[in-house]
């Protein structure tokens, strides 16, 4: 990853956990808030329920009250006073009496606790009335929460019991409402909060013990069973709870709910219902999951600004970085004079600045390194030619005093000897121009006529040429062994001075094999390249050989003139290729020429 | 003193003859009439199974049968002027001459056969010139009472359907089940009744037809027994019948074990007859020990309608198994929920777990079943035939063998007498002349309205 990346995720990740972070953080507060806020609603709703409880419960009492007074209980008191007491007339008198005062319940009792008269129960008549321990002090009590047991159901109500005053047997009217779906409709709700009743009916949940605001028993379409757990929970520890339900998958849609037991009157105040207030979450839901959609927008958009900011300031940090590396790639490349710009006084700018300084320090060392290797190569050339020349001087020089000898000591064979001399001047002087020839030769190397050419025919044809003097008798055979590549691709060459080049590493491969051997010639496409293999299994080269051999001049023959690998690499370099040398003492040395493929092969796909 | 005299002589005239204008029937008015029967057939054959008061009340107002029995149980002629025995089991009716149906046609005894065999399939019919004769497999006597009953009043099918009888109305407009306008049939052999017409409105519960009445929107209603006491302390014209209704309890299938039995007889013990006839009858009928009322038979006292708790749980104490019944009643019944409901309070005390519904289907129905007849052998087979029980035909008429047929009915557990009540009716002050017959129907072929505004 480049550095201008590398400092864009990090721009960009630190403004994403940034925004992540203050996200989070408004999002555990707005449930805090929202916790609170339903833990005061909630208690709110339950101060409701108890003060409306209260008050429902006063307004029993006093239509209850109101019954016990009347006439009509007045006079159902004197007949139970009376000394055979009729009560039959009386049996349907509790049902007008209720419906005038809207209650549900109403039993007419005597003092015995006997039933007179049942607007619930009217068939009840005649038997005792249960669940009071003590009536006349029930009727001196506020409304209560009691069940109700009819033959065929059971209800929760609020009950309050009032006797008939001024009789030695009162007659006791216990009246009562229905806790029931009425009753939890008079309850003021905000919108999101709901109140149902579980009516403690019975050893096992059942959902139709469920009172809901609505008409009927159903609370609503959710499932009722769904409030099993809560109810069971409650039942057995008959403490307030809370507990949420999910109806769906979708979150928005959970309820909170309260659970507040009610209880009955007596000693062990058993408990009759549940009260269950539910507060949806859809709110609190829809809050946390605008928060959350805001904080992916501005974290989204913060991400993006951070981008484009990061990417500038990241630009504007790294341009001068990159301008440097571009610069340092130049200078790899062999642009030495390559410089950068020096816009401050900062850091990158010292490095900069440093940076042109260094490349000055190179291109001055090296200027002086081809100084310094020029006069060592003239030093060579000297050394070379006095070497070259001097071999063929002394000889000269020799045959000349050995006739000016002849001359003067032995004229008589002075033609003899002049004709002897005469052919070893001549062939030492050819020789001599021989030698200049080839420096000649070297100094006028041509200009590269470039052509297609199909290096494998190339190598075959050098082969063929040297075949010959490969297994000339009088020397050991050197066995030629020819791996070309048929996929090798066209070059762009000249195909004489490529002939030379190769037929010059033949030659070497051969007088480094004096004891015979295998001259490999091998053709391989590589990356794009054609590569030209001549390898022989000689002495190899020392390293020192190895580093030099390409030096004009420079020879480990004896009779070498220190040019055919220059003039090789002269070629290569020429055709914008790449010689390398691959050695190792006493396993032979292989050439290697990379010549780039031709633009016409690069054409045809190949 | 003697100007006085004439004075008041004259005022006492004056006084007499208005009252005597008041008791005297008056010709014209129509009667409005509201009953609780939906009576859905004006064919007297077909009863569509269900008998009822208002039905047979309804067949008397256009219909005649051969014979009729008078308050005392006696058979009387109608249609019919006499009866003889021509053979062992056939008994030959002479008829009534002179008599036409509504449409005019006279009554003949090919007509008054294809009537009986209309509603008597089985029985064998012959024909006279003005007599027909019955072969029968019952005494004569009970067949007598059988061509009493009004599902054998005699009809003729007219043109258009309807049916056409003898009696004293005929049929102006009829929609089943809901309305029937009766007018005066003009022919009438027992001469035109003092009524123009009579409009009943059916499908009416009590306490509709008590405020119909209060209103004036209907002169003649049907009062609920409970609410006899309480309707006639408000002063308005009520009669009731001989108790000739059987509420009981009516088991869907025969006992099938021991301890089935064991529960019926402790559910039998523990209904509480008497607090229950006291209170939520008003005192109205009778506790009912047996399925015939004691008027009837004269025997109905030895059958114990007392509550005996103690032999109640003791049955139940026999029986391993303690099921819960479901005991349905007819949620249009007021009353009938308030007994389902005491008597499951009663069964509880024994150990009976009775469930009151309104279900069709249940363990047992509280049912209530008008007796057919005021002979006690015609009604005991006409209650076994009404809820499907099975009774030992006997060649007999005796006390003991009607009390032996009795005795095994109700030893099959599969019925629970509970009460025997009266049927009971109101009419406003201006109805005079209406009857209720000793079978619980009501007669209004003598009734007239007086002219005076309520």
């Amino acid at each position: 990853m480049i550095f201008r990346r590398k400092l864009l995720a990090v721009f960009a990740l630190t403004v994403f956990l940034s925004v992540g972070g203050v996200a989070t953080l408004v999002l555990i507060m707005t449930r805090r808030a929202f916790e609170q806020n339903e833990e005061q609603r909630t208690a709110a709703l339950v101060a409701q329920f108890q003060r409306e409880f209260t008050r429902q419960g006063d307004d029993i009492a006093r239509r209850v009250g109101e019954i016990a007074a009347s006439d009509a209980v007045s006079r159902m008191a004197s007949a139970v006073a009376g000394p055979t007491p009729d009560l039959a007339g009386y049996f349907d008198a509790a049902k007008s009496l209720a419906e005038s005062r809207q209650l549900d319940f109403l039993d007419l009792v005597d003092a015995h606790g006997t039933i007179i008269s049942s607007f619930q129960s009217p068939a009840k008549f005649g038997y005792p009335e249960s669940g009071f321990e003590n009536l006349s002090a029930a009727a001196e009590q506020r409304a209560f929460l009691a069940q109700e047991e009819s033959t065929d159901s059971t209800a929760l109500g609020l009950f309050a019991v009032r006797a008939t005053r001024g009789f030695e047997h009162p007659v006791y009217a216990i009246g009562g409402r229905r806790l029931d779906s009425t009753f939890l409709s008079t309850l003021d709700l905000p919108a999101d909060m709901r109140a149902l009743l579980y009516h403690n009916h019975g050893d096992r949940f059942s959902r139709e013990w469920l009172i809901g605001p609505q008409a009927g028993n159903s609370p609503d379409a959710h499932p009722a069973d769904r409030f099993e757990p809560l109810v069971d929970a409650v039942r057995k520890s008959n403490q307030e709870m809370t507990f949420k339900i999910s109806w769906s998958s979708d979150q928005a849609d959970d309820e909170l709910f309260r659970a507040i037991p009610l209880r009955g009157l007596g000693k062990e105040r058993p408990l009759l219902g549940i009260l269950l207030i539910g507060a949806s979450q859809r709110s609190y839901v829809e809050l946390k999951r605008h928060i959350r959609a805001s904080a992916l927008l501005v974290g989204g958009g913060g991400i993006v600004l951070a981008i484009l900011l990061s990417s500038w300031a990241a630009a504007r940090v790294t341009r001068p970085v990159e301008q440097l590396a571009r610069a340092a790639q130049e200078v790899a490349n062999g642009n030495w004079d390559t410089r950068v710009e020096v816009p401050g006084y900062d850091e990158v700018s010292q490095l900069a600045d440093s940076f042109n300084r260094m490349t000055s320090e190179l291109l001055s060392h090296r200027e002086r390194l081809v100084q310094a290797e020029r006069v060592a190569a003239w030093r060579e050339l000297a050394r070379r030619l006095a070497h070259e020349l001097k071999n063929p001087l002394f000889p000269l020089q020799l045959t000349v005093e050995n006739l000016v000898r002849a001359r003067e000591q032995s004229p008589e064979q002075f033609d003899e000897v002049f004709g002897e001399s005469a052919r070893t001047l001549l062939a030492e002087i050819s020789n001599l121009k021989s030698i200049i020839g080839r420096f000649s030769e070297f100094s006028k190397m041509p200009q590269p006529q470039l052509q297609a050419l199909q290096l494998n025919e190339t190598i075959a044809n050098v082969a063929q040429l040297f075949h010959a003097q490969l297994q000339a008798p009088g020397r050991p055979p050197i066995e030629c062994r020819l791996e070309l590549d048929p996929q090798l691709p066209l070059v762009d060459a000249d195909p004489e001075l490529l002939h030379k080049a190769i037929s010059n590493l033949v030659l070497n491969a051969m007088d480094a094999m004096p004891l015979g051997g295998t001259l490999t010639l091998r053709s391989r496409r590589e990356d794009g390249h054609a590569v030209v293999e001549v390898g022989d299994t000689g002495t190899g080269l020392t390293r020192e050989e190895r580093e030099r051999i390409f030096t004009p001049y420079y020879t480990s023959k004896q009779h070498g003139t220190g040019l055919g690998l220059a003039i090789v690499q002269s070629v290569v370099s020429d055709h914008k290729g790449r010689i390398s040398v691959q050695s190792e003492s006493g396993r032979g040395t292989t050439f290697m020429i990379e010549l780039p493929s031709s633009v016409r092969d690069a054409r045809l796909g190949n | 003193m003697k100007r006085i005299g004439w004075l008041w002589l004259v005022v006492s005239s004056a006084l007499l003859a208005s009252l005597a204008a008041e008791t005297r029937p008056q010709y014209g008015g129509t009667l409005h009439v509201a009953m609780r029967t939906a009576v859905s057939s004006l064919d007297p054959a077909d009863t569509g199974g269900v008998d009822s008061f208002a039905r047979r009340s309804l067949m008397r107002l256009m219909f005649d049968t051969l014979v009729t029995m008078d308050e005392s149980g006696r058979v009387q002629g109608w249609l019919a002027t006499s009866w003889q025995a021509s053979g062992p089991q056939r008994l030959q009716l002479r008829l009534r001459r002179g008599i036409t149906f509504h449409d005019g046609n006279a009554l003949t005894a090919e007509a008054v056969a294809a009537s009986l065999r209309s509603a008597n399939p089985s029985w064998n019919i012959s024909v006279d010139s003005d007599s027909v004769t019955i072969e029968h497999d019952n005494s004569d006597s009970l067949l007598l009472a059988e061509l009493a009953l009004a599902r054998n009043a005699i009809e003729k099918k007219m043109s258009d359907g309807k049916p056409s009888g003898t009696g004293p109305f005929q049929i102006a407009e009829w929609q089943p089940g809901k309305k029937l306008t009766l007018t005066t049939a003009e022919s009438c052999w027992r001469g035109r009744p003092f009524l123009d017409a009579i409009e009943i409105e059916m499908g009416k519960n009590y306490r509709d037809q008590m405020l119909a009445l209060e209103s004036g929107k209907a002169e003649f209603i049907e009062v609920a027994a409970e609410q006899f006491h309480r309707v006639s302390v408000d002063g308005r014209e009520i009669a009731s019948s001989a108790p000739m209704e059987l509420t009981a309890l009516l088991f869907s299938r025969e006992a099938t074990s021991p301890d089935d039995k064991a529960l019926r007889e402790a559910l039998a013990y523990s209904v509480e007859r008497n607090s229950i006839r006291s209170v939520l009858l008003q005192g109205a009928g009778q506790p009912a020990g047996s399925l015939l009322p004691n008027w009837m038979t004269g025997y109905a006292f030895t059958f114990s309608a007392e509550a005996d708790l103690n032999r109640a749980r003791h049955a139940h104490a026999q029986t391993r198994s303690n099921p819960t019944w479901t005991l349905a009643y007819d949620p249009n019944d007021t009353v009938a929920r308030l007994l389902a409901e005491r008597i499951a309070l009663n069964a509880r005390d024994a150990g009976v777990t009775l469930q009151p519904s309104t279900n069709a289907t249940a363990d047992l129905r509280l049912v209530r079943i008008p007796l057919a007849s005021a002979n006690p052998s015609l009604a005991l087979t006409a209650l076994a035939s009404a809820t499907g029980l099975s009774v030992a035909k006997t060649k007999s008429d005796s006390v003991e063998a009607l009390y032996a047929s009795e005795q095994a009915l109700l030893a099959t557990r599969q019925i629970v007498p509970l009460f025997h009540l009266p049927a009971s009716y109101a009419a406003s002050a201006r109805v005079k002349g209406w009857t209720v017959n000793r079978d619980g129907s009501w007669s209004l072929a003598d009734a007239w309205l007086e002219n005076r505004q309520p």
